[in-house]
């Protein structure tokens, strides 16, 4: 059996965009406060580092003869070692109280003090984000101003390291859950997909009850209402048969009692001028049987009133042996040679509806087969499956007709004999009921009729 | 002859009553199981022919009763019913033949005649057939009341088609029939003695080929 294309609504597609939203915002949260909380401290840490700096200027400022004039002392090996960074470029200003530049960068910004000491700025300066400390203090006498600034390279680097490593672990999270999910609800539905195969294992008619003891408490339900639905239709079946049963028995036997007696009435001497009426009368019960048997017979192939415990395995060759025996005395009235080619074969079938099926065919063929024609049965195998067939050489059937004639009460227009126009009806049931396909085609020769049943699989 | 009809339906009874005596058999009709189980017990019977559907106790089960008391009387089941599990269990349960209704009355005829002489052919040493006379025990035949000569193979196939009058016999039954006396025989060379006991035989009792199937032995009387 090939598997089924995943159905629209599956499961696990159902579960898994349920889940992606949320997991969506989850992974965004999450994301940013990690961001937030491992930025922040590295971001502090630099911080720290510039206040040194900071310090450092101020520890060389002097105020030598203490008339409020700074000198700023620093050495050039000291202004070496404080703008040497790899990464980064460090300025410094150092400023007077009333704004004149002592030392460092003269154009490098200057911002007040709030608050702290000494403030952070985040500013830009010839171009590049930089961050300013700036930092108040007394040399002597005089109040001065230090301020350390350096490009925020670093702390972007640092920072998009850690985002990066973030955002991909929290994506590793995502994935992973996702994948969990596919690979967990394929191992939950597991046992729903051992029902449903199970389910489709057995025949359309197979209506015993599934077994519940290896199904999940969640399906169970399913289950039992799945049982009580075959219990329904298997018990419709049973009283359909037993109706058709006592239907048929009602039936057939006052028109036996008729017949019998119609019979003997035409063929009494007494019957003397009413024998001809008598034979008519006769005659056309006799067609009142044929078409009680068919309605019987299309009845008895319905699919609702047969089921699993009906089909066995049979022998295809028996059912042609015993039809072909039973049309012998017939055949023979009629001068038609009929006869068998049989290959021993069995099918998985009702033997009642396949013999109902053969003698449909065989009373077809041998109603419109003149005389000195030939009809043959075959049965056999073909591929992996089985064969019946009826070949005839009397006028067959056009093929604009050849899907009329299997409709119920159907018959071709002028045709000879007096049948209902039940038989291809019942035998195109019976084939559907085997799952067995019906077709007519012409006999051998392009000749008369060949009418063929194939079974999917032969035993 | 005498023949038992259990069978409820009056219309049916009587037509069949009156269809037997015509073809000259003695009839006896009752119309329930119980009434036949005592015809059975203190009359004597060639053939019963038994409806299955019988108010109170059914065909069957008084067709069940009768084998189980040891009765070997051929039967003949009647049903209206056409169901294959009828048909099963009334030939597993001894049915010596089976006719659904509604049925032609020659064909009932000939049924009863032929299991009339299908169980006489087990008792007795001598079977005819239209215009044939077979001496089963001494292998004698006469065709027309002239004797034929016939050969041990041609015999037995004549046998074999006769003990199975109207009937199709199918060829391996034939060959099993002569394997006695020939292990490798095949199956056309029973076409062989079929043509020669044809010849032989002529008219007196026609040896029917059924294509593909085998042969059937046909009684000219019917």
């Amino acid at each position: 059996m090939t598997r089924p294309s995943e159905p629209a609504h599956s499961v696990r597609r159902r579960l898994l965009l349920l889940l992606l939203a949320p997991l969506m915002l989850l992974l965004g949260t999450g994301v940013f406060v990690d961001y937030v909380t491992g930025a922040r401290p590295i971001h502090d840490a630099y911080d720290r580092a510039l206040r040194e700096d900071a310090l450092a200027v101020a520890a060389h400022l002097r105020d030598e003869d203490g008339n409020g004039r700074i000198d700023a002392d620093l050495p050039p090996q000291a202004v070496a070692v404080l703008r040497a960074d790899s990464t980064d470029s460090i300025y410094y200003a150092v400023r007077a109280a009333d704004g004149t530049l002592v030392s460092g960068d003269a154009d490098l910004p200057a911002r007040p003090l709030r608050g702290a000491n000494p403030t952070f700025d985040d500013v830009e300066y010839r171009g590049h984000a930089i961050r300013l400390a700036t930092y108040a203090t007394r040399v002597g006498a005089a109040e001065v101003t230090v301020a350390v600034a350096e490009t925020t390279r670093k702390r972007t680097l640092a920072t998009t390291r850690i985002l990066t490593s973030i955002v991909l672990t929290d994506l590793a999270q995502l994935v992973g859950t996702l994948v969990l999910v596919w690979v967990g609800v394929r191992y939950g539905v597991r046992p729903l997909r051992a029902l449903g195969e199970q389910i489709a294992a057995r025949s359309a008619r197979d209506l015993a009850p599934l077994d519940e003891a290896p199904v999940p408490t969640e399906i169970r339900p399913l289950v039992r209402v799945l049982n009580e639905l075959f219990d329904t239709v298997r018990a419709a079946a049973r009283s359909q048969q037993q109706f058709l049963a006592s239907a048929a028995h009602q039936l057939r036997t006052p028109l036996a009692g008729i017949i019998a007696q119609l019979e003997l009435l035409a063929r009494d001497p007494a019957a003397g001028a009413a024998r001809e009426r008598l034979l008519a009368l006769h005659d056309g019960t006799r067609r009142l049987a044929h078409t009680a048997n068919q309605l019987l017979a299309l009845a008895r192939a319905e699919p609702t009133a047969t089921t699993h415990e009906d089909f066995h395995e049979t022998e295809l060759a028996t059912l042609v042996a015993e039809v072909v025996s039973q049309n012998l005395d017939r055949s023979l009235a009629a001068g038609i040679d009929l006869g068998a080619e049989t290959e021993p074969v069995r099918v998985i079938g009702s033997a009642w509806l396949l013999r109902e099926l053969l003698a449909n065919l065989v009373d077809n063929a041998l109603a419109y087969t003149p005389r000195d024609g030939s009809v043959t049965v075959r049965c056999g195998r073909c591929g992996r499956g089985a064969f019946v067939e009826v070949e005839d050489d009397g006028p067959g059937i056009a093929p604009e007709q050849r899907e009329r004639v299997r409709e119920r009460f159907y018959r071709v227009p002028e045709s000879p004999g007096n049948g209902c126009g039940l038989g291809l009806a019942i035998v195109d049931d019976i084939a559907r009921a085997h799952a067995a396909t019906f077709t007519l085609g012409d006999g051998a020769r392009a000749r008369g009729t060949r009418a063929r049943v194939e079974f999917q699989r032969a035993v | 002859m005498r023949i038992l009809v259990v069978e409820d339906d009056a219309l049916v009874a009587d037509a069949i009553r009156r269809g037997l005596t015509r073809a000259g058999y003695a009839v006896d009709h009752v119309g329930s199981a119980e009434r036949a189980g005592g015809a059975l017990e203190s009359e004597s019977f060639d053939l019963a022919i038994i409806d299955i559907g019988l108010p109170g106790v059914d065909g069957l089960v008084l067709l069940q009763r009768m084998r189980r008391a040891g009765s070997a009387l051929p039967v003949l089941i009647l049903t209206a019913r056409d169901a294959l599990a009828d048909r099963v269990s009334a030939l597993d349960l001894g049915a010596d033949d089976y006719l659904v209704k509604p049925f032609e009355l020659p064909e009932l005829v000939a049924r009863c005649r032929a299991l009339i002489r299908r169980s006489r052919s087990a008792t007795s040493a001598n079977l005819t057939i239209g215009g044939l006379h077979l001496e089963l025990g001494a292998h004698r035949v006469e065709a027309d009341g002239v004797p034929i000569n016939l050969t041990r193979r041609e015999w037995a196939v004549l046998e074999c088609l006769a003990l199975n009058v109207g009937r199709v016999v199918a060829k391996e039954k034939l060959v099993q029939a002569i394997a006695n006396w020939d292990e490798d025989i095949g199956a056309n060379a029973i076409e062989v003695y079929v043509s020669r006991l044809r010849t032989k035989l002529g008219g007196a009792a026609p040896i029917r080929t059924v294509r593909g199937l085998g042969y059937r032995l046909d009684d000219a009387a019917v």
